[in-house]
């Protein structure tokens, strides 16, 4: 025996599972949808999911430069900071860049939202990410809040339709803002039965690119389920707790109509319309933006899921990037309240066991 | 018994319990080594005081330090010869020990206590305290301690789990012993006046679930294969059913768990009269030779067992003492076995992870495993800023059992066990400044 031998607290056997592979399997899982929203798309998709994914990483890559202090001295240093940066590359900006494409639409100006969605990759790394500490420290979804940056700063409320007429519906195509004024009617019109189908496939529906093809979506969730990277429960509680609130909120739609009914055939038609299935399954199970324990997990995928039902009925647009970060900012509290009790724990009665 | 199977409790992983190494390899002798070093801090508490002096002549099994204090253990010399030195050493976790070197004159005369023949309880507590008996599950606390607790206890559970990955040694030891297991856990049944025993086996282990069926008054439970599922409180709610409080002993919810290697050797002492100057213990790991279970004497050196196993095939990344969960890591052979060495394992780079940490998630895998259902992220990030109050507080690390199963599942490789330690240890020294 040399001296090569390693000594350190145990355990020393770990498991072989790294950061970095966590996020390879998310964007194994996102594939999916990625190539969905090319096929829906077409290649303006694939530009702009190019185009995000490039400006997260580069972002990352210019934030860690520039603090690691790469341009203060000779060429080694910098040569040294870049191979430091691909030793601690875990892809969680390439996850990230993602997800900020896929809940992004192809308008008809696809041209002016390449740009855009390169300030919006900047705005997400460097000021919601890398300025709060990096990996693992900050404190709303990076897709999310550049979503919302980009929703508020450029307006995109349009959506184009996709390649594909619908299967089962009449119109041929579910244009409008988004399909949601369809289920959530203003005052006067009906409610309007959207084909299931049609939502499921994503046929003739407008929206945004990832988010229109429930199918590529599922698949993804039954990856990230199997390799174990997020709780199978997680995704079916909020969705479960979000769909029969819709039903339940949707009802009064019905009693302006007349009587109140909770007609459960509008379950499917909430879920798969915009971007709640995509945001279950891939933005709220975010490791870093959700709590840590199982009950506070369980409290936030019910307030979630409460929240995006209510504000989704009362404002008719689509919410859940809102509610997302609201319901990240609340996650602080949450782990600090809701917190399980240790094993055998007993509030002091003075009697132990059972 | 006719077996029936255990519960299941939250949390625990499911590691490669890498058990084929070293299971079917049945149990040897080791050779007597060149000379023995006996450490005096065999069990918790106060290291024992020496008794013999150097060139002092000693027999096997001859009283050489006392013990010092309630949960301290006497310790004997495992082989007859003569007491070279006695002086401090740096030991494997890094504490000064007293120990005392052995020279074996190879004549093997033995020093025993008498056999007992009238096993009243008070006899046999009073054996297992003369034997110098301690857990050999690997805390090392005192047997007759355990075995006299203050409230009322009607169960006795014993402990087959071996959750550990690459330990055999309770494996070998249940399948060729298996008699002399049931008889030791029958005197400490009758030494606690309880009628109820309970063995607790893992479901990997289906030849020792066969074995102790033959006893009529022993129930084999067989455990889902979890680790931690030997830990103490763990074993008791699976077997049991019955939960013990944070902070409490499990005498406070009327069981008392020991090891199979302790029943055991509670057995020996009280038939044959000989005192805890063995055990036996895994040479495993993919960078050892021959990976054996040995019957090892107390204060071996790690060199001669290695030497005995036939050295490496290939150089070790890391080399442990005890299990690879909780074990020791260390520096070099030049160390000597306990009575609570349970194994020595030679881990070759692919199997001993050292791999650099990366900044915490925050993905809860570790709350999810921990089988207190604790927090052990939130121990780690406040003791990290220093901020050791807040470290227990939210960590809850007073109920720790340093199981290790969270850093473990870690995908970060945080060493959140080094920073429950320190947590730990911290909160101990503010109790003494006080």
């Amino acid at each position: 025996m040399d001296n090569s031998v390693v000594i350190s607290t145990p355990p020393h056997v770990k498991s072989k599972r790294t950061t970095r592979g966590i996020m390879i399997d998310v964007a194994i899982a996102l594939l999916p949808s990625v190539i969905a929203g090319c096929v829906f798309f077409g290649w303006q998709a694939l530009l702009i999911i190019l185009m995000s994914v490039f400006a997260c990483v580069a972002t990352e890559f210019v934030y860690f430069f520039i603090a690691n202090k790469g341009f203060s001295s000779k060429c080694a240093n910098a040569k040294s900071v870049c191979v430091r940066w691909l030793k601690q590359f875990d892809f969680t900006s390439v996850v990230t860049g993602l997800i900020l494409a896929l809940i992004l639409p192809v308008t008809d100006k696809w041209y002016e939202v390449l740009y855009e969605v390169l300030i919006g990759g900047v705005f997400s790394i460097a000021l919601v990410k890398m300025l709060f500490g990096g990996t693992g420290k900050n404190l709303v979804n990076p897709a999310a809040a550049g979503r919302v940056f980009m929703f508020l700063s450029f307006a995109i409320t349009t959506y184009s339709a996709p390649l594909f007429g619908a299967l089962n519906f009449e119109a041929g195509v579910f244009t409008g803002p988004t399909n949601l004024s369809w289920l959530l009617p203003s005052e006067g019109n009906p409610i309007t039965k959207l084909p299931v189908i049609d939502l499921f496939l994503g046929t003739g529906v407008a929206g945004c690119i990832g988010e229109t093809c429930k199918v590529a979506i599922l698949v993804g969730f039954v990856y990230l389920a199997i390799r174990n990277v997020i709780k199978w429960w997680q995704p079916l509680l909020f969705i479960a707790v979000f769909g029969f609130t819709a039903v339940f909120l949707s009802g009064f739609d019905y009693a302006n109509q007349g009587a109140y009914i909770y007609d459960l055939e509008l379950f499917l038609p909430h879920v798969f319309s915009g971007g709640v299935l995509f945001g279950a399954v891939f933005m709220f199970t975010d490791y870093v933006t959700s709590p840590k324990g199982v009950f506070g997990q369980i409290v936030y995928y019910v307030i979630a899921a409460l929240l995006v039902a209510i504000l989704r009925y009362l404002t008719k647009i689509e919410v859940t990037s809102f509610v997302i970060i609201l319901m990240n900012l609340f996650v602080p509290l949450i782990d600090k309240y809701v917190r399980r009790k240790p094993f055998g724990y007993k509030k002091e009665t003075g009697k132990e066991g059972k | 018994m006719k077996a029936v199977k255990g519960k299941y409790y939250f949390g625990g992983i499911h590691p490669h319990d890498m058990k084929n190494i070293a299971k079917d390899a049945a149990l040897e002798v080791l050779p007597e080594p060149e000379i023995l070093a006996i450490s005096t801090s065999q069990s918790l508490g106060r290291p024992a005081v020496p008794v013999v002096e150097a060139g002092r002549e000693v027999k096997q099994g001859e009283l050489i330090a006392r013990a010092d204090g309630p949960i301290s253990s006497d310790v004997f010399a495992s082989v007859s010869g003569t007491v070279i030195e006695i002086k401090d050493e740096t030991g494997a976790n890094g504490t000064d020990e007293k120990y005392i070197f052995i020279k074996p004159d190879g004549k093997n005369e033995t020093s025993y206590l008498p056999p007992l023949t009238d096993t009243s309880a008070d006899e046999i507590k009073a054996r297992i305290k003369d034997a110098g008996i301690v857990g050999l599950g690997g805390a090392g606390f005192p047997t007759a301690v355990k075995v006299s607790p203050k409230t009322k206890v009607d169960t006795l559970v014993i402990n087959g789990a071996e959750c550990e990955p690459y330990l055999t040694c309770d494996h070998r030891l249940m399948l060729e012993r298996a008699d002399e297991i049931a008889r030791g856990a029958r005197y400490l049944a009758k030494a606690l006046g309880v009628e109820k025993i309970i063995i607790g086996i893992e479901a990997n282990k289906p030849d020792c679930i066969k074995e102790f069926e033959k006893f009529d008054d022993i129930l084999p439970v067989i455990l889902k294969k979890q680790y931690p599922m030997g830990g103490e409180k763990q074993l008791i709610y699976v077997t049991t059913g019955r939960k013990v409080g944070i902070g409490k002993l499990p005498a406070d919810s009327g069981v008392v768990v020991q090891n199979v290697a302790t029943c055991f050797a509670v057995c020996e002492a009280v038939e044959l009269g000989k005192p805890l100057i063995e055990r036996v213990l895994t040479v495993s790991g993919k960078a050892v030779k021959q990976p054996k279970n040995l019957w090892v004497k107390v204060g071996t050196p790690v060199q001669a067992i290695i030497d005995y196993c036939g050295g490496e095939i290939s150089t070790p990344k890391k080399v442990i003492q005890g299990g690879p969960m909780t074990g020791t890591a260390l520096a070099n052979y030049d160390t000597y076995t306990h009575k609570t060495t349970s194994g020595v394992l030679l881990l070759t780079e692919k199997e001993a992870a050292a791999d650099e940490p990366t900044p915490c998630l925050n993905c809860g895998k570790c709350a999810d495993v921990c089988p207190m259902h604790l927090m052990p992220m939130d121990t780690a990030f406040y003791a990290a800023a220093g901020d050791f109050d807040a470290a227990a507080k939210y960590g809850q690390t007073a109920a720790c059992i340093e199981c290790g199963a969270c850093e473990f599942i870690c995908p970060a490789k945080r060493p959140l066990i080094q920073a429950i330690r320190k947590t730990k240890a911290a909160l101990r020294n503010k109790k003494q400044e006080r």
